[in-house]
């Protein structure tokens, strides 16, 4: 075959030139790629491996008027076991004590947690739930467990943080304190204050550029945010936690006592429209009370005897009559056309000013005065309704506003029986929150001023938004229609014919309007009829500081309907507590009493307290309360049961406190 | 240490471009380890930037040895090593080491020093020389095909069909490298393709055998079918998941690149430090860095050209071509796996990956091409006398 240096020349020159060409090919798919499909590979590597991170603001606090949290965001922890990792003689060495840990911070016993832990265990449980909602200071103590102390790996401590929004002052004013969510759309859903101030507190989300690197993590890219979070800013409300507990329990008490399906009190001060209580309570299935819709705000419904006052105030600014003018109630039913108008007082109340008509409540007074006063010019009455501004929203910046129903002549629904019917609360609709701040116009001598929810956005101690007072009319009506109406409002409890004088108290002075509206009145059937019985004004009657409205639904007509008695109690433990609160009460003379046995018993609670103990003193006979602050400040722990004076104590004296550690007392 | 510098021979531009590549290599086997480290957890980067050098360093001791045998002496050794060769690779194969089911016995690890040891690139090395040697041996004859069966395919075909079962791609560049040294060597050409058919007969039998009795010996005939498959079926497949990722990669990279350690897609890249790491390099160093790599290959080849040219002996034309060319065909083969070009295999791209041992055996034909480059001037200034004389190695010159 004689190879030849030429030949394996050629050849080689054959090959050399193959490789080249396969050299040049890979150069050009790599061009290919970079210009031809390099757009789309750029793309895909955008998409699969950088992703925009939001970084959760912290949201404000939302305060009481002064100061005092009503919510706020809070961290809480669950945690979890791994009962794989960890290796078995930590497990055997460390389950015992694990539990004893764990049942004194939980409070179950140390063999539950065994069986957990030792069930997790056996069922290769990677995830087994310990405890849910810890605190900080619970998680942190968990954190220095037995077992837990090494960590997530060795220990199998899984530990998963949650922002949670905690309400300090619990089912107290929940609703009115609200809440706000976002589903995965974006939309907002949103209660209460926190919903209407939704855009002070959420502040801004924060935007962070991330690589994904292997193993599904990403690492930021870059040192600083792309977006900075802002936290939300803290906004302080109108609400006064003392008035809203007042408001709230007796709310409670009278709507258990009625069996009442929901009711609603707001308080609210007079001058400056700040809402101080806002309370809505609602039943469950359960016969359980507690806040579930925004009935102050949300609901509007016909307000019956209350709307009196606007009719009468829109009669007087008319002169279409005066208060003494004096109307025949017909001996308590009066017909109109097919309709007839009767007053809750059989057999009516004769012939009697329309002030007295106002005090008394009579339907057919009021219903013949509008009627009778306005047939021929019904819009000059709904014209003069409507410049005290009944038909409009309030314009809350919380959502859900219920909007009342004001009928203009002609209007579909609109009759010959419809100035009647609204003389007395039918054929209108307004939310509790609207009657009140009518009611307060009244008090205010005729300024309405608009009710209010927030008082200071703020970001730690700077002002960021003041709100002030803000006017809706600056006069709804003349100051001597206010005068005189604010004096029925007052004789209303005060006189005794007064439908409210069952509240009257010599100790304070309130002055308002009951209201007793049908509800489901179409229904023939009286076992369907309900009632809707509200109460509606102010205290003191002089110079008036809040108004305060107290609308309960549906009481068990069995037990009570009328608004004296089932809404009036309310207004008047609110008054009565307030009042007790208010420095107003400067001007009330309580006589000075001296108590000879309380001033005995702090005689007896200072001299034990001035003792110094080694041993448990007696505190038999004692008060409770004097009781445990003497054992407590021994270093004692304390456990009351009962209430009242001390009867029993479960270490008997003279035991050396050293060896003390928990007292049991039992108080009668 | 001046000695060493004196003392060293050959091709200056081989040397330079091997040291070139050497050092570059650094930077994306650095790169890459940062993944590594993360996802094995094991190890630190500073530690495998250490290992990757120690195993150069020794690889240039390697070279700077080799380099210095004659070259004639590399016959007798290639007849030596074969034997032992052959012997490896049945123990190798006999571990039956799997991955997933698979065969992956490619490796035998070294005892007491703890490093595994890839025996197909050592076998590559030792046959290529001892073709070589079988076709200067032939030189002068004309060799019927029969003739030629013993000495040349039953080796060749042997050492094959142990290197086939656990790693496809390699048996098949060692045999088509194997045809190209005939061809060069002037073995006829109507019995390359004869061979060449031999050969594809024996791979279908081997396939079917596998497939007829999947369990009969552990094989990675489903990971070669998959592969091949997955490259020419245009839907996606799991195996499209490395290429997209590095195509991904180039794409990203542009002209210039993102920069040395910047790489993303190293994350995602399996192998990003062998296999894929020519699209790594484009990432990070971008089409201009891809480009001068591709140039430093070719500039291998053609030195590889002129250095066969100018060695005076058919037999170290042979040797140079047989061990050269594998090393640019094998970086050509994982540039254009890279840009898919070609279906996924296991080869490494020579003197940049952090191939381990491999790296050696890439060592080990650079030594030999050096060797072979070494002007024989000096020699026969000393007298060629000694030829069969005084040194008892020369024994391995002669023609055996």
């Amino acid at each position: 075959m004689a190879v030849k240096d030429k030949h394996i020349l050629t050849r080689l020159y054959v090959v050399t030139a193959g490789l080249f060409l396969f050299a040049i090919a890979v150069m050009v798919k790599l061009v290919s790629i970079q210009l031809v499909d390099g757009e789309k590979y750029r793309d895909l590597a955008q998409e699969r491996t950088t992703k925009m991170f939001t970084i959760a603001p912290n949201r404000g606090n939302l305060y009481s008027d002064d100061g005092s949290l009503l919510a706020t965001s809070v961290s809480r922890y669950t945690v979890r076991f791994d009962a794989l990792t960890v290796d078995a003689e930590d497990f055997k060495e460390n389950v015992v004590p694990l539990s004893d840990a764990l049942a004194k911070l939980l409070g179950k016993s140390s063999s539950h947690y065994q069986q957990l832990l030792r069930k997790a265990r056996e069922n290769k449980n990677r995830y087994a739930l310990i405890a849910r909602n810890l605190d900080y200071s619970e998680y942190m103590a968990a954190k220095e467990f037995p077992l837990f102390r090494m960590g997530p790996y060795k220990g199998g401590l899984i530990v998963e943080q949650k922002t949670v929004r905690e309400h300090p002052l619990g089912k107290i004013a929940e609703r009115s304190v609200g809440y706000e969510r976002v589903d995965e759309n974006g939309y907002y859903t949103r209660v209460g204050l926190e919903g209407a101030f939704g855009e002070f507190l959420r502040g801004t989300e924060g935007k962070r550029l991330k690589q994904k690197i292997a193993k599904g993590q990403w690492k930021p890219i870059g040192q600083d945010n792309i977006v900075e979070p802002k936290d939300g800013y803290d906004v302080i409300s109108t609400i006064d936690i003392n008035i809203q507990d007042i408001a709230h329990h007796a709310l409670l008490k009278q709507l258990e006592h009625y069996q009442a399906d929901h009711g609603t009190v707001i308080v609210m001060e007079t001058k400056t429209g700040e809402v101080k209580a806002i309370s809505n309570l609602g039943r469950t299935a359960e016969g359980k009370y507690y806040e579930r819709l925004n009935y102050a705000i949300g609901e509007s419904h016909e307000p019956g005897s209350t709307f009196k006052l606007m009719n009468l105030v829109a009669a007087l600014e008319d002169k279409v009559i005066d208060t003494s003018s004096v109307v025949d109630t017909e001996k308590g039913s009066w017909r109109i056309y097919n309709h007839r108008v009767r007053d809750s007082k059989h057999g009516g109340y004769g012939k009697i000013s329309i002030a007295k008509a106002f005090e008394v409540s009579s339907n057919t007074a009021f219903a013949k005065m509008i009627h009778n006063g306005y047939k021929h010019a019904p819009e000059k009455y709904v014209n003069r309704l409507m410049s005290m501004n009944i038909h409009n929203e309030l314009g809350l910046p919380i959502k859900g506003e219920g909007k009342p129903i004001l009928r203009y002549p002609g209007d579909k629904g609109w009759s010959g029986l419809s100035l009647a019917q609204m003389a007395y609360g039918y054929e209108v609709a307004m939310t509790p929150l609207q009657v009140l701040t009518f009611y307060n116009a009244i008090a205010n001598d005729g300024e309405m001023v608009k009710p209010r929810l927030i008082k200071e956005v703020r970001e730690w101690d700077r002002t960021i938004l003041g709100f002030e007072k803000e006017v809706i009319e600056a006069s709804i009506c003349s100051k001597e229609t206010a005068a005189q109406v604010k004096g029925l409002m007052k004789n209303v409890v005060e006189k005794k014919h007064g439908t409210g004088h069952r509240l009257y108290s010599p100790n304070f002075s309130m002055a308002g309007k009951t209201g007793t509206a049908q509800k489901d009145y179409v229904s023939k059937d009286p076992d369907k009829l309900k009632y809707i019985s509200t109460f509606a004004g102010y205290f003191p009657a002089e110079n008036p500081k809040y108004s305060c409205i107290v609308v309960i639904h549906e009481p068990d007509k069995s037990v009570g309907y009328y608004g004296a008695d089932v809404s009036g109690p309310v207004f008047k433990s609110v008054a009565q507590k307030i009042y007790a609160n208010s420095p107003l009460i400067d001007e009330v003379e309580i006589p000075e009493q001296v108590d000879t046995k309380l001033d005995g018993n702090f005689q007896k609670y200072y001299a034990e307290a001035q003792k110094k103990y080694n041993k448990v003193p007696n505190v038999k006979g004692m008060s409770g309360m004097d009781a445990v602050s003497i054992l407590e400040n021994l270093g004692l722990q304390v456990e009351v049961r009962g209430n009242g004076k001390v009867k029993k104590q479960s270490i008997s004296q003279g035991t050396d406190i050293n060896k003390v550690e928990k007292i049991v007392l039992e108080l009668s | 240490m001046l000695d060493l510098v004196r003392n060293i021979k050959g091709d200056k531009a081989i040397w330079a471009v091997v040291a070139l590549l050497a050092l570059f290599s650094f930077l994306p086997v650095y790169s890459a380890s940062s993944n590594l480290v993360y996802v094995v957890g094991k190890g630190t980067t500073m530690g495998h930037l250490m290992k990757h050098a120690i195993l150069l360093v020794l690889g240039f001791g390697i070279i700077y040895g080799i380099h210095r045998i004659p070259t004639r002496y590399f016959k007798g050794l290639s007849l030596i090593a074969l034997p032992i060769v052959i012997v490896l690779l049945v123990f190798t194969l006999a571990q039956g080491t799997t991955i997933g089911g698979a065969n992956a016995s490619r490796w035998i690890s070294v005892p007491l020093v703890g490093i595994s040891f890839q025996t197909s690139n050592l076998a590559s090395v030792v046959l290529m020389i001892y073709v070589a040697r079988y076709l200067t041996k032939i030189k002068d004859q004309n060799i019927t095909f029969k003739e030629s069966i013993v000495p040349l395919w039953v080796p060749v075909f042997l050492v094959l069909i142990l290197i086939l079962p656990a790693n496809f791609s390699t048996a098949a560049i060692i045999f088509s490298m194997v045809l190209l040294l005939c061809f060069l060597g002037g073995y006829p050409i109507k019995y390359l393709l004869g061979i060449l058919g031999t050969g594809l007969v024996c791979l279908t039998l081997f396939i079917l055998m596998a497939k007829a009795f999947p369990d009969l010996f552990p094989n990675r005939v489903d990971t070669w079918v998959s592969r091949i498959e997955s490259f020419w079926n245009p839907e996606d497949t799991e195996a499209d998941y490395q290429i997209e990722k590095a195509k991904i990669a180039i794409a990203t990279g542009g002209i210039v690149g993102k920069g040395a350690g910047k790489s993303v897609q190293k994350n995602f890249l399996p192998q990003s430090s062998s296999d894929f790491i020519y699209a790594i390099i484009i990432e990070e160093y971008g089409l201009l860095g891809g480009f001068a790599l591709m140039f430093f290959y070719l500039f291998l080849l053609f030195r590889i050209v002129v250095v066969a040219n100018a060695n005076p002996t058919i037999f170290g034309k042979l040797l140079v071509l047989g061990v050269g060319l594998p090393i640019v065909f094998q970086a050509l083969i994982n540039m254009a796996v890279a840009v898919e070009l070609f279906p996924v295999t296991g080869q490494t791209l020579p003197l940049i990956s952090s191939g381990g041992t491999s790296s050696w055996m890439t060592c080990l034909a650079i030594g030999i091409i050096l060797s072979a480059s070494v002007k024989e001037t000096k020699k026969t200034k000393r007298g060629t006398s000694r030829i069969g004389g005084d040194n008892p190695l020369e024994v391995l010159s002669g023609q055996l």
